[in-house]
């Protein structure tokens, strides 16, 4: 058997290509939501383990905490959620080739999400410093609240760094009007990072 | 100027909480008849993110939410 | 799905120039078959070096009072056979060995959906492998497989190397369930409807979800685990308000879907295995794939099962009683679909047939004392005893590693173009099932007469039935050490087997052995079953396979 030659026609090969394209894009997009989905069942282990453990019938807040500050909370909460409006807005305007407020909409998202980071960094540090509440010393109260969040602050600043890079990626000419899977990725990450900040608020913040 | 803190975090709370659940449900009415997987995973997000606004702007006007009982 | 029949997603990718360089081609390979190998290879390892464990176990279970360990080495020496076995034997070798090398080719694809991310998750292996052994060194884990707290929080370092080894294990089996789950919706060749897939594709495809999913409820509790033994967070410490029982909860949502894991594709081999030797269709296609669904998702709401001695109210162990003798009717339909597909067949009793048999035989008296193990009446006399090891190695040993057997001796062939010696085979398999039913079937009255599992002595009224099983364990031994031979022996000495040795009509038999590294020059049209033996082969497309015609690189 022998390997013959490179292939054929240049109209075929276009229409080949586009083909290609769509085919590989349906493969990424289902393992991307997989991926999503998994990081879903990660949290809600930690969730799960945090009810378990609230539930354990000591009252909540444990003796000694208060808790936490709702408005603090509520205020992080619609600054991240801010965000994913505007990354839904910057992909739009990417589809309908709107590279000006694309960019500006990005940008947005990536500031927004740097806010909420800034905000959890306040609260951390009040908590910390003020309060006194540490994750290793100040039982499951510290130990759930720290674990949960700080892991969804990871996300969040894996996600801002991710939207940096796609952002720069944009402006080299990676993606095109119709080719953005990684836009569309981004943006698919960051609505999930949100929708975990929705359970993680209400079941931290506000019951 | 005196600021109380958490009032200031209340209002904005508020504000935003409108102002992102008004976007979010505009965008999913908009959105509406797309398809597609990645189009339905997209119209579920800005449900659930429409949710969590609804929901900070309620703990903002003190209807979600256990605060502490004054003294 | 689609609707129609013919466009069925059928993604297949350009063939792509052949990889050039030893280590391109064998090392960092993006083929799914040499990955395939590479796991296989790997996975052997381990199950020598757990193998070699299980035989101290066995050696100091000789004297009722021990003395071949210590007590300390004696909770290492089984902590790490169960790890191991489980983790890095049973697992990758039915998902990532026998998945890689014959899922993408049966459904007429060229490679799976992520070829980097297949190698990665391969690569991943290894150094997880190395890192549990490396816990010897420091320490091993001591609390069993199952690392119950508190004794796995008060236990040395080897117990965090253990955690960081399993997370890291665990990410390589999220990869790869995302990638077939991918892959198998994905790339089927045009026509393969679901309904037309053969039955180990059914059975990957219902394994790769719990791959996915009950792998990281597992990392979870790990990193739990972890953090709490390094940096004091507390989650299972009682003293700091933690809670034992949950990691129960959080481990056994994990433990009980992975071995659904470690039994499914073992199902799917042998669903090919048994028609193909009997020379008639599978009995029950349908109910057999879907039955593996079910399995599958009823895996998920059973694993209580494993705590019905924990303290566990009575309202929250009947449930999962409930549900988990309702699992055995999927099982069961198997078992049945099996048996009535040999009756009336012309039965070839190849070494792969005899793995396959026994497999049956075997796994069905294993699924029995685990109907048993689900009344908690029996389970609260015999939890913890030597009852349920026997139970385990039924279904573990009798069920997924003759299924691993009959996989090899079966695909051999296709992997390397070789036949494995049939007389070492029949020796093998003969000298396998006696040396195995003499260790293990001792054990289910050892332990209903109360011999606890874990103990590196025993009262001396268990004395005689412990020498027996240590001794046919060592037949057992020699048993696989044939099977070794028989490999090293055949790679060089085996028979020619030229494409199709057995007569199969699933697509990996249509194509050479090995396949090409593009698998298909044409991507075939499928619009059949495969299993109809007295019909053609359901298949258009072919007609190139098997010959010399040159490929285009670049062709799709």
């Amino acid at each position: 058997m022998a390997v013959a030659s490179m292939s054929h026609g240049a109209i075929a090969e276009h229409e080949g290509a586009d083909q290609l394209y769509v085919e590989t894009r349906a493969l990424r997009l289902q393992g991307f939501l997989l991926f999503l989905v998994s990081d879903c069942v990660l949290f809600s282990s930690f969730i799960f383990a945090y009810l378990y453990m609230r539930n354990s019938g000591q009252g909540w807040p444990p003796p000694g905490i208060s808790r936490l500050d709702v408005s603090l909370g509520a205020l992080n909460s619609v600054v991240l959620f801010g965000s994913g409006a505007t990354m839904h807005y910057a992909l739009e305007n990417w589809k309908h080739n709107n590279f000006g407020r694309y960019a500006f909409f990005m940008l947005a998202t990536i500031l927004l999400g740097s806010a909420f980071l800034s905000g959890q960094a306040v609260e951390y540090t009040h908590l910390i410093f003020v309060e006194h509440v540490t994750w290793a010393g100040s039982g499951i109260f510290g130990a759930s609240f720290f674990t949960l969040t700080g892991m969804h602050g990871f996300h969040v600043t894996c996600g801002v760094i991710y939207l940096t890079i796609l952002f720069l990626q944009s402006v080299h000419g990676v993606y095109t009007k119709d080719k953005y899977f990684g836009l569309t990725a981004g943006t698919l990450y960051w609505h999930f990072v949100d929708v975990i900040w929705v359970v993680l608020f209400s079941i931290f913040y506000l019951i | 100027m005196h600021i109380d803190v958490p009032i200031l975090e209340k209002t904005v709370a508020v504000v935003g909480g409108i102002i992102v659940a008004l976007v979010s449900a505009k965008a999913l009415k908009d959105d509406w008849t797309s398809v597609g997987i990645d189009n339905g995973v997209f119209k579920l997000m800005l449900g659930l993110l429409c949710l969590g606004a609804v929901i900070a702007l309620l703990a903002g006007v003190g209807v979600l939410g256990n605060f502490p009982k004054a003294a | 799905m689609s609707a129609t029949a013919v466009h069925a997603g059928g993604i297949a990718g350009h063939i792509h120039p052949e990889p050039q360089g030893f280590v391109r081609r064998y090392i960092f390979s993006l083929d799914h078959k040499i990955i395939g190998i590479q796991y296989l290879i790997t996975g052997f390892v381990f199950m020598i070096l757990a193998g070699l464990l299980a035989e101290v176990i066995r050696t100091q279970l000789l004297h009722a009072n021990g003395g071949f360990v210590s007590p300390d080495v004696y909770d290492e020496v089984y902590s790490v056979h169960g790890s191991t076995m489980v983790w890095l034997v049973v697992i990758p070798l039915l998902t990532g060995a026998f998945g890689n090398i014959i899922m993408p080719v049966q459904i007429g694809a060229r490679d799976v959906a992520f070829p980097w991310l297949n190698m990665i998750s391969f690569w991943i292996f290894p150094v997880a492998g190395l890192m549990l052994f490396s816990s010897f060194l420091m320490g091993a884990p001591v609390a069993g497989w199952t690392e119950y707290p508190p004794m796995s929080l008060q236990a040395g370092p080897g117990t965090s190397m253990w955690a960081a080894a399993i997370f890291l294990v665990g990410v390589s089996s999220t990869l790869t369930g995302i990638n077939f789950l991918v892959t198998i919706y994905q790339m089927r060749a045009p026509g393969m409807t679901f309904t037309r897939m053969p039955l180990f594709v059914w059975a990957q495809f219902a394994t790769a979800p719990l791959l996915m999913i009950a792998t990281t409820a597992l990392a979870a509790a790990l990193a739990a685990l972890f953090i709490e033994r390094q940096f004091g967070v507390p989650f299972y410490d009682p003293t700091k308000g933690g809670s034992p029982l949950m990691w129960q909860h959080m481990f056994w949502f994990y433990s009980h879907p992975a071995v659904y894991i470690m039994i499914l594709p073992a199902f799917g081999m042998i669903s090919e295995i048994i028609p193909t030797f009997a020379r008639k269709p599978i009995f029950g296609y349908k109910m057999i794939a879907f039955s593996s669904m079910a399995i599958a998702l009823a895996g998920f709401m059973v694993w209580a099962h494993h705590m019905f001695t924990s303290g566990l109210a009575p309202y929250l162990q009947l449930p999962f009683m409930i549900i988990t003798f309702i699992i055995a009717i999927p099982t069961g339909v198997k078992i049945f679909s099996w048996t009535a597909t040999l009756w009336g067949g012309k039965i070839h009793y190849t070494t792969a047939m005899l793995f396959a048999i026994g497999f049956v035989g075997l796994f069905t008296l294993g699924g029995i004392t685990g109907i048993f193990l689900a009344a908690v009446p029996f389970d609260l006399h015999v939890h913890g005893t030597y009852f349920v090891v026997a139970h385990l190695h039924y279904v573990l040993v009798g069920g997924s590693l003759m299924g691993i057997f009959a996989g090899t001796y079966f695909y051999f062939p296709k992997m390397s173009g070789r036949l494995m010696n049939e007389t070492l085979g029949k020796w093998n398999f003969w000298l396998f099932l006696i040396g195995f039913n003499g260790t293990f079937l001792p054990m289910h009255w050892l332990g209903m007469l109360g011999m606890p599992r874990r103990v590196p002595e025993y009262d001396p009224q268990f004395q005689f039935w412990n020498d027996f099983a240590s001794i046919s364990s060592f037949v057992m031994t020699f048993a696989i050490l044939l099977f070794f031979i028989n490999i090293l022996w055949s790679i060089r000495n085996g028979k020619k087997s030229g494409p199709n040795p057995w007569g199969g009509r699933t697509l990996e038999w249509q194509v050479p052995s090995p396949p090409h590294y593009y698998n298909f020059k044409n991507i075939p049209t499928v619009f059949g079953l495969p299993y109809n033996f007295s019909q053609p082969l359901p298949y258009k497309g072919l007609e190139e396979e098997l010959t010399d015609t040159p490929v285009t690189v670049g062709a799709h």
